[in-house]
């Protein structure tokens, strides 16, 4: 009996000066959580993949001092003197559903202070509701809906450029190819994957189009995850319009292509909203079938000297996931930069007193496209940019604004047959 | 010996009312709201496959076209908060109505098919309806109906801040749909049910309407799956057509039923008892690999299951109740003999 007394009061010492220790450590520990919040599965599955190692990247320079980058806080170890970031990883599947769960759980039961994420836009609406109601920031990436920034939301900040500015940039091309080459470029195609992104955009399209007097003749909607896209290539070839405007993602933007070479049909120029376009991988897949294509992109391998601190990043990254940063993954990086600067300058993790600094500031960004990150209401980042590119060779040449180009547009698209 | 097996039966009918007893307290036991999150969605998809139960497991006709009646109430309900401005009850009423006269219409002519032809049918109509959804411009197309921000509290049935509503929400449901299907188990349209599922021909030869009761049946399914889909958007706070006409929803009445053990009461509950939390907590353990690790699991769960045991968890537990009552006549058999 006296045996197992001693035991007992062997063990119970032992837990509470274990509990006591470990609290105290917990106590110490300086941490910040962060939900990111990606399709790690699914169809969308390879681009959440590079979003999330893009915000991976970011924490890795911002917890650690990284004096070969040349970003803000990369010469110093964490934020607010010590404060380390941590990361929890959710999926969301693609499905809007499952974004709100897991949003509501990053919150509420992983305790994160922000989210980070979506990707696809019907996703990241229900998703920032979640932070909006609990009055917490979520900070967006590459999710391009214009509609998620004119709900009026106070805690939403995106940074990427939306499909209305793309549909401006893609009418004000058509203008400048008709002024300066005498294109003569009159009639519009839309094809686009019936969700919410791609929707949107042709909505915006269609818009811009009007504004700019030209005329939309087709307009076609088809089912993201298609295995066949020949009616949809039929629909646009009768109509035969001189410009379309694309908004297939991943696999669908592949079939899109092939399709058209199929049916030996391609309109005068093809403009590509953040789409299979802008993907490394997808480009590479389709080989010579790729080039003459064109689009909006805000990064490039190939923008290398207008945005030069982007490489010693990139380096990071690429031993992540193996691949170089494109137009969403970055934007993804961005947005934890930005965080995590408008956190260190309001010297407090407030949730009030970070959103107005957030707004308050112009922020330096050298991920970026014109270096500069600043907030309007609704949390659209105003300086957000892309250019206008075109595939030739396998490279994103920038071909538009004329300021910033660097090579000549190969127009009109070269027929299937003559390549 | 009698004596002694009611006395087992009737401990366990006291166990299982002091479980239903206990089960409006969960919110306050599970404050955690990932937890409570489980448990409504246990309620909800016990609730949706009870619902097809009805046609599916008594009735016999397995359609996958479920979805379709969950896709309508919940565009009533979202269409009355976000189109109109109003409380969603008149929506979901209307969306429950309209989805037995769907239900009617379409299922008319699919029932002058049987068996797998009649499941390939319905297969149809999921894909029929949500491309036609994803195109029909006044309920918002592919871009789906978003709530605004609204006044919380039992009008709207629309909470922020707890979830504890929901749950109890789910369980009204819950309880509704379960009471519903019991009464018609112990009753003759029940029987009529059982009859047509066994042999529709020797049904009709007793004098069964066969069509009438299949009718029947699918438009009360269609009546309980369509509350349940506008109880769907409220708790999510949208819809659009993959979130609620498709044939991946469709899959989850189907699923859940037959992993419990189709036309038996307490099958569906036992489905989602096990696949819902199976499914939440492997993608939270797993999901943020990355690798589809917790879908991959999930789907050899469910392989293991239907190998197991094909009749479902019902299956595995009258399996077990009758191995036991032939060991005790077994071993009453000496005795009797002596």
């Amino acid at each position: 009996m006296n045996f197992i007394k001693k035991i007992s009061i062997i063990i119970l010492t032992t837990l509470l000066v274990f509990t006591l220790v470990n609290g105290a450590a917990f106590a110490q520990e300086k941490i910040i959580k962060i939900g990111t919040l990606f399709p790690l599965t699914g169809s969308c599955a390879l681009a959440g993949s590079r979003c999330k190692a893009a915000v991976e990247t970011a924490v890795e320079v911002i917890n650690n001092s990284h004096p070969e980058c040349d970003v803000p806080l990369a010469a110093q170890e964490g934020l607010l003197g010590g404060y380390k970031i941590v990361l929890v990883h959710a999926d969301h599947q693609g499905k809007p559903d499952i974004a709100k769960a897991e949003a509501e759980r990053l919150f509420d039961q992983e305790g994160v202070y922000t989210i980070v994420g979506c990707y696809n836009s019907a996703c990241t609406n229900p998703a920032s509701m979640v932070a909006e109601r609990q009055e917490k920031i979520f900070m967006c990436g590459c999710s391009s809906s214009a509609a998620l920034t004119e709900r009026g939301l106070q805690y939403f900040f995106r940074m990427a450029p939306t499909d209305k500015t793309e549909s401006i940039e893609f009418c004000d091309v058509i203008e400048w190819m008709n002024g300066t080459k005498g294109a003569n470029l009159k009639t519009i195609g839309i094809i686009y994957e019936n969700t919410e992104f791609g929707k949107h955009a042709a909505d915006e399209g269609k818009l811009a189009a009007a504004e700019a007097g030209f005329e939309v003749v087709v307009d076609v909607p088809f089912s993201p995850g298609a295995t066949n896209m020949n009616s949809e290539v039929q629909t646009l070839k009768a109509k035969n319009p001189d410009v379309v405007f694309g908004a297939c993602l991943g696999g669908d933007y592949t079939l899109w292509v092939r399709t058209m070479k199929q049916m030996d049909w391609l309109p005068k120029m093809c403009l590509n909203y953040c789409t299979g376009y802008q993907d490394p991988v997808i480009t590479e897949q389709l080989g010579d079938d790729a080039n003459y294509f064109m689009g909006g992109t805000g990064y490039a391998p190939e923008f290398a000297e207008l945005m030069p601190a982007v490489a010693a990043v990139e380096k990071i990254y690429q031993e992540k996931i193996g691949v170089p940063f494109d137009s969403d993954s970055i934007q993804e990086a961005v947005a934890t930069f930005i965080l995590a600067q408008a956190i260190e300058k309001a010297g407090t993790l407030n949730y009030d007193t970070v959103r107005d600094t957030l707004y308050a500031n112009e922020w330096n960004s050298p991920l970026s496209m014109g270096g500069k990150v600043a907030f309007v209401s609704g949390g659209q980042n105003a300086k957000a940019m892309s250019m206008i590119t075109q595939l030739q060779g396998g490279e994103y040449k920038r071909v538009f604004p004329t300021e910033l180009s660097t090579d000549e547009v190969i127009f009109p698209m070269i027929p299937w047959s003559k390549r | 010996m009698i004596k002694e097996n009611t006395k087992k039966q009737d401990l366990l009918w006291y166990v299982l009312i002091v479980v239903l007893l206990l089960v409006p307290f969960i919110p306050q036991v599970a404050a955690n709201s990932f937890t409570q999150h489980v448990f409504i969605l246990i309620l909800l998809y016990a609730s949706m496959s009870q619902a097809w139960n009805i046609i599916g497991g008594y009735c016999g006709q397995v359609s996958f076209g479920h979805s379709v009646f969950f896709g309508i109430g919940a565009y009533g309900a979202g269409m009355a908060v976000v189109k109109f401005g109003i409380t969603p009850w008149p929506g979901i009423i209307i969306g429950s109505l309209l989805a037995m006269v769907v239900a009617v219409l379409i299922s008319y002519p699919c029932f002058k098919l049987k068996g797998h032809y009649f499941a390939i049918a319905t297969f149809a109509i999921v894909e029929i309806f949500n491309r036609l959804f994803m195109v029909w411009y006044w309920v918002n197309g592919a871009l789906g109906l978003d709530y605004p921000m609204v006044k919380t509290g039992w009008t709207n049935f629309v909470w922020y801040r707890t979830k504890i509503p929901y749950y109890y929400g789910a369980l009204i449901l819950f309880t509704t749909i379960f009471s519903i299907v019991r009464f018609i188990e112990r009753n003759r349209f029940g029987y009529y049910l059982r009859a047509v599922r066994e042999d529709q021909e020797t049904a009709e030869a007793t004098g069964i309407n066969s069509t009438f009761i299949k009718l029947s049946a699918m438009a009360l399914s269609a009546f309980l799956a369509s509350f349940c889909g506008a109880f769907f958007v409220q708790y999510n706070f949208r819809v659009d057509p993959p979130m609620v006409m498709s044939l991946q929803v469709s899959m989850v009445f189907v699923l859940v039923t037959i992993l419990g053990g189709a036309g038996t009461l307490f099958g569906p509950l036992l489905g989602a008892l096990i696949l819902i939390p199976l499914q939440e907590y492997t993608r939270v353990l797993w999901g943020g690999l990355g690798r589809g690790t917790d879908l991959m699991l999930f789907g050899f769960l469910i392989v293991l299951i239907m190998v197991r045991q094909p009749k479902g968890i019902m299956g595995l537990i009258n399996e077990y109740l009758n191995y036991r009552k032939t060991r005790k006549i077994i071993s009453a058999q000496p005795e009797i003999n002596s």
